[in-house]
């Protein structure tokens, strides 16, 4: 993908508005911060109320502490919004003005997704770090793989992204993209890694849930992070996140295409 | 006998409205079962590892997030449209209309909209709830059934006063549109037993934000575990709660100022 340098300019230049945009609402971002602590909390606490003082599947309650105080990092910058934040300009029509300038609106998107993670990011960061000591975590992290982690977790924002705003598009068709959506984030539940850390998946599943793409989205790099994964698992879990990446993008551009060709803004 | 003519007509209205969008009532059917059908898969997963979760079996679980589907379902059927509504008006001054109508304003406030299909969870619910007992081969007793209605009243009760004290805020500080996130946030806790959560964290759950009182004590009269309180606790909490609340609304309304003056 070439990108021109007007078009970096132009997006860097949406970021910085769209980041003063975001400032305002400190409160809101800080309550949707905490949403994003409970839910790993919850089931933080039922593997940690079934391990006990022993293990489960290998993993001990300091490795469940470890595992979702990354989930929670990794699941917010990770985050696709795309369906609260460019799914309504299309039903709107406020993509008409975006239409008329020189760069692709997905842009648009794509700053408001930079903005807002990174301005909430700095609201979540010390409620994770209090986090840190009251849960106690053993995290068995090595220089290798933080690097491999970050390559990850870049990856899996891009993947995320990209499949985040393919269900946006899907508002150029029909009102309720909401419900498609809602199917991917339960999957996402079942399979990415939240109920569960991937390995603890029962037979089947956890093969289906190594196939599919949703842990590529947030399992994943957690799981890099932690060493749990052996040397053969690494090269299958980015070979398949490389490749789910590439679909994504593929799918993400034609829907585009379609979409735009059909569209209309209210009234036309 | 006229309050409940009052409940009567504003269903109807929503009925009436509801299905001239039969499509989307459907779309919203499914997506309830869907929401309710990961939970399950949820709880499928975390008993694949353990038969009892803090000594809850799978079934008692599941009777469990039944409950929880239940009171989310009877939240979101009328109390959040409704009480929502009253932060927009506060706000733009015309919430005068409901003062001036002749039906108590707290009534009024509390029920006039209803949001009719997410009373497919509260069927939903009911069903989980039902398939549990019926694979725990529950001896329910009218007894038994009349403490777990107590129970569960007393659990919408504590979620409406904890809804109502939150709304009320709007009389001091009128931008509040996202505080009862703050409500579904501790809500989110009650899909499982509280006993799953660490010493500190439980007593917060039960004495602070009494999340245990809307799900837990209901599942557990039911499945006939040890009761985690006194029978009679959770619908006297209920009643607590209810009074509470409905004091500070009355103190907040009377700050209300409308918009211009």
């Amino acid at each position: 993908m070439i990108v021109r340098r007007a078009t970096l300019a132009g997006a860097l230049a949406l970021t910085r508005a769209e980041m003063a945009d975001m400032l305002q609402y400190r409160v809101v971002l800080f309550l949707y911060s905490l949403w994003e602590v409970v839910h790993p909390i919850v089931y933080l606490a039922v593997w940690g109320a079934i391990a006990g003082e022993g293990a489960v599947g290998g993993l001990r309650l300091s490795d469940f502490a470890a595992y979702y105080l990354t989930f929670m990092l990794v699941s917010h910058l990770t985050a696709a919004i795309e369906i609260y934040t460019f799914g309504p300009m299309i039903q709107q029509g406020e993509l008409s003005p975006h239409l008329l300038r020189p760069m692709n609106p997905v842009w648009v998107a794509a700053a408001r997704n930079i903005s807002y993670k990174s301005v909430s990011l700095l609201l979540l960061i010390p409620i994770w770090i209090g986090l840190i000591f009251i849960l106690r975590p053993s995290f068995s992290i090595s220089a290798g793989s933080v690097a491999l982690f970050l390559a990850a977790l870049v990856l899996a924002a891009l993947l995320s992204f990209l499949v985040g705003t393919t269900f946006a598009l899907l508002a150029f068709w029909t009102t309720r993209s909401f419900s498609f959506w809602e199917i991917w984030i339960g999957l996402t539940f079942l399979l990415g890694g939240q109920v569960a850390p991937v390995e603890l998946l029962p037979g089947f599943v956890q093969n289906l849930a190594t196939a599919l793409p949703m842990r590529y989205t947030l399992g994943f790099p957690i799981e890099v992070l932690l060493n749990r994964l052996d040397a053969g698992e690494l090269a299958l879990g980015f070979a398949l996140q490389f490749v789910w990446l590439i679909a994504a993008a593929l799918i993400a551009r034609q829907v585009w295409r379609a979409g735009i060709r059909q569209y209309s803004a209210v009234g036309a | 006998m006229r309050i409940l003519r009052i409940l009567w007509a504003f269903l109807r209205a929503a009925l009436l409205k509801e299905t001239a969008y039969r499509a989307e009532l459907l779309g919203n059917l499914v997506r309830s079962v869907i929401g309710i059908a990961v939970a399950v898969g949820g709880l499928a997963v975390v008993f694949s590892h353990t038969s009892a979760l803090s000594g809850w079996t799978l079934d008692q679980a599941m009777v469990l997030l039944g409950v929880y589907y239940l009171v989310q379902g009877v939240v979101q059927t009328t109390l959040s449209p409704s009480l929502n509504e009253v932060v927009t008006e506060v706000r733009k001054g015309t919430f005068d209309y409901v003062l001036l109508k002749p039906v108590p304003s707290l009534l009024l406030s509390s029920t006039r909209r209803f949001v009719v299909w997410h009373l497919a969870d509260v069927l939903l619910g009911a069903t989980v709830i039902a398939i549990g007992l019926i694979r725990l081969e529950a001896q329910i007793t009218v007894g038994i059934a009349a403490i777990f209605f107590a129970a569960m009243l007393g659990g919408i009760a504590i979620v409406f006063s904890i809804w109502l004290a939150l709304t009320t805020l709007v009389f001091w500080f009128v931008r509040v549109e996202n505080i009862t996130m703050i409500f579904q946030l501790f809500f989110d806790t009650g899909r499982y037993p509280v006993e799953i959560y660490p010493f500190w964290l439980r007593q917060m759950l039960t004495f602070v934000f009494p999340v245990a009182f809307i799900t837990t004590v209901p599942a557990q009269t039911i499945t006939g575990r040890e009761p985690l309180v006194a029978i009679w606790a959770a619908p006297l909490v209920g009643v607590v709660a209810l009074l509470a609340a409905a004091r500070f609304w009355r103190i907040g309304l009377s700050r209300y100022t409308s918009a211009s003056s």
